[in-house]
């Protein structure tokens, strides 16, 4: 360390992209792979459940339930877990994150249906809306905030828990923490970190934008 | 034409909401059904556009059995206002008031031509049409909470309490506006609210459920402050039933006589004050032609030596009314005022039947102080005592 500047910048230059799998470039990709399919997973599979948990409420307790213990797993254990079903692939990280990015997006879509006021419910119903129609016309664009801030919170801890996945071998941007911890190097650290605070902000900036675009109706109240 | 044919809700923990209720609601009036929190009123209603069905009983629309048509048709052709409005917060105004229209599968462009029509019918700036529903106040929204009801022209109009969650000042203008637009429109409207003052304005015929889902009485809106059919009516209704009731004699009616000399008019004929040693002393006005009788007394009252002043739409003195021209008409319209509507009539015999000693012993001096002012003596220090 005597001496040795914080970050080498020949060494990530050399490193962006060497064609070798521990290349920054291909890390970078194989971590977004791994912090976003789970989101998108995971929404997927919250909106159904989420809205079964609506409509049968006494599904929801128990849903919720098995998701905060799930949620309450170190996430290194249900790597483990996995890793011997799924082995050494991205599968074995981006299954247990799907877990984590339902146990925050069950209760979004749930919390976001309910946040639709009951006399807004009820006009839809008196107006003559059909069941399906009244849900993706009028219930699910009024929940649409409460959705999406959850997706937000769950979109940035899965970015930052796939670096976990390096202890098998799978953590992205993680591998180099991995790699410079090993070495007593750091600049692969502080690269690893700073791409991955870089990789949270801009997925946070671009869903608030969405959140802009999407509804309208809720920015202008909350700067009204 | 509506029709409930003993109509009963009961839900399943075992409360009943609605107990036997048969009533006919007439087609191109006003019906109100009103009564305490737990009587039943707004089920009723929406047993009428089946967000609720009845346990037993039919409601017929026209004739025809609503439960054989299917609920989203049948709502789409009943108009239907909410409380607090319940507009869609996500869309825009013009496309909350097509709603129906869209739902009816109009295309954009006629929907929203037509909810641009709405607005100006509800007197909302066009200007609104674009904005969010929370960029309005709590009246405005209401607005646009009839306007979405109209959009498709349903002969039949259902309103849930509609003006209960903004202030009475605003409450005010949006049952003038009711009033109105029912003037022009005709539509068989079916309008729930707990307040009887509001269901005494606004409805043609007023029906009081008491709690449990009993029709307590039908009847248009002066025979029931009239002839309140039992002590729970009598209590729902309040004080002042008696003067209430004038607010249905039109002023008109009164005899008129000429302005007498003491009363000061300015150049234009406008009153100024009734002469008297220390400057013009207070009068009050009404107008005969828009006033009621109930405006005509309480003008009387106003006024320094009893005597009203009628005024024509721009101020302009057209006669008097005296005491004794209001007595006239009071004995005219005692048919409709004997039956325990004249103030201080109920319980309250003694005073009135010529025992003044008793009655005042009786009361102490909150009752003789307040007998002594106003041409109503006897009712008001009935209230007064009926207060005590």
């Amino acid at each position: 360390m005597n001496g040795e500047p914080l970050v080498r910048w020949d060494w990530i230059a050399r490193n962006w992209a060497n064609g070798g799998p521990s290349a920054i470039s291909t890390l970078l990709t194989g971590h977004i792979v791994m912090a976003f399919l789970p989101v998108l997973l995971g929404l997927l599979v919250a909106l159904p459940l989420g809205l079964a948990c609506v409509r049968w409420r006494r599904l929801y307790q128990p849903t919720a339930a098995l998701m905060n213990v799930t949620y309450s797993l170190p996430s290194l254990v249900l790597f483990s877990i996995f890793l011997s079903v799924t082995g050494l692939t991205q599968a074995t990280v981006i299954i247990p994150l799907t877990f984590f990015a339902l146990a925050v997006l069950i209760p979004a879509v749930v919390d976001g249906l309910d946040s639709v006021p009951d006399h807004v419910r009820q006009s839809a119903v008196a107006m003559g809306f059909r069941p399906a129609r009244r849900l993706l016309r009028v219930e699910l664009p009024v929940a649409v905030p409460v959705v999406l801030a959850g997706l937000r919170v769950a979109t940035v801890s899965s970015i930052s828990l796939v670096s976990v996945g390096a202890l098998i071998g799978q953590g992205g941007l993680g591998n180099l923490f991995i790699d410079g911890w090993q070495r007593q190097f750091y600049t692969p650290i502080v690269v690893g970190i700073a791409l991955i605070v870089l990789l949270a902000v801009a997925a946070d900036g671009l869903l608030v934008l969405a959140q802009r675009l999407l509804t309208p109706w809720f920015r202008a109240r909350r700067s009204a | 034409m509506i029709t409930f044919e003993g109509v009963t809700k009961r839900y399943r923990d075992g409360t009943t909401a609605v107990d036997d209720l048969s009533l006919e609601v007439p087609t191109g009036a006003v019906t109100v059904f009103v009564g305490p929190s737990g009587c039943g009123k707004t089920t009723s209603l929406r047993m009428i556009n089946r967000m609720i069905d009845p346990t037993s009983g039919r409601i017929l629309l026209d004739g025809q059995d609503v439960h054989g048509i299917d609920p989203p048709t049948l709502r789409r052709g009943i108009g239907y206002v909410i409380q607090q409005a319940g507009l869609f917060p996500h869309r825009k105004i013009v496309d909350n008031v097509a709603t129906v229209p869209y739902l009816l599968g109009w295309n954009k462009k006629k929907a929203r031509a037509r909810a641009m029509e709405l607005l100006e019918l509800v007197g909302l700036d066009p200007a609104f049409a674009g904005r969010y529903p929370f960029q309005l106040s709590g009246g405005q929204q209401q607005r646009v909470g009839v306007a979405r009801a109209l959009a498709a022209d349903p002969p039949v109009l259902l309103m849930d309490e509609p003006f209960s969650a903004v202030d009475p000042v605003v409450r005010a203008s949006l049952q003038d506006e009711l009033l109105r637009l029912q003037s022009e429109l005709r539509k068989t409207i079916v309008f729930v609210t707990h307040d009887i003052d509001e269901a005494i304005k606004l409805g043609d015929t007023v029906a009081v459920l008491r709690t449990g889902g009993h029709l307590a009485q039908l009847a248009g809106p002066a025979t029931l402050l009239t002839e309140p059919a039992d002590d729970f009516v009598r209590g729902f209704l309040g004080r002042d039933r008696g003067i209430r009731r004038l607010s249905f004699i039109s002023a008109k009616e009164i005899r008129l006589s000429p302005p007498p000399g003491d009363l000061v008019l300015d150049e234009d004929g406008r009153p100024l004050g009734w002469r008297s040693d220390g400057g013009p002393a207070p009068y009050g006005t009404f107008d005969p032609e828009t006033d009621s009788l109930r405006a005509a007394l309480d003008a009387t009252l106003l006024s320094a030596n009893g005597t009203a002043v009628a005024v024509d739409g721009d101020g302009r003195v057209r006669g008097v009314a005296t005491r004794e021209a209001l007595d006239e008409l009071f004995a005219e319209h005692a048919g409709g005022l004997r039956g325990g509507g004249l103030p201080g009539r109920d319980g309250d015999s003694p005073a009135v039947d010529g025992t003044p000693g008793d009655g005042a012993a009786g009361d102490g001096a909150t009752g003789d102080g307040t007998a002594g002012d106003g041409a109503a003596g006897g009712g008001v220090a009935g209230q007064a005592r009926a207060e005590a």
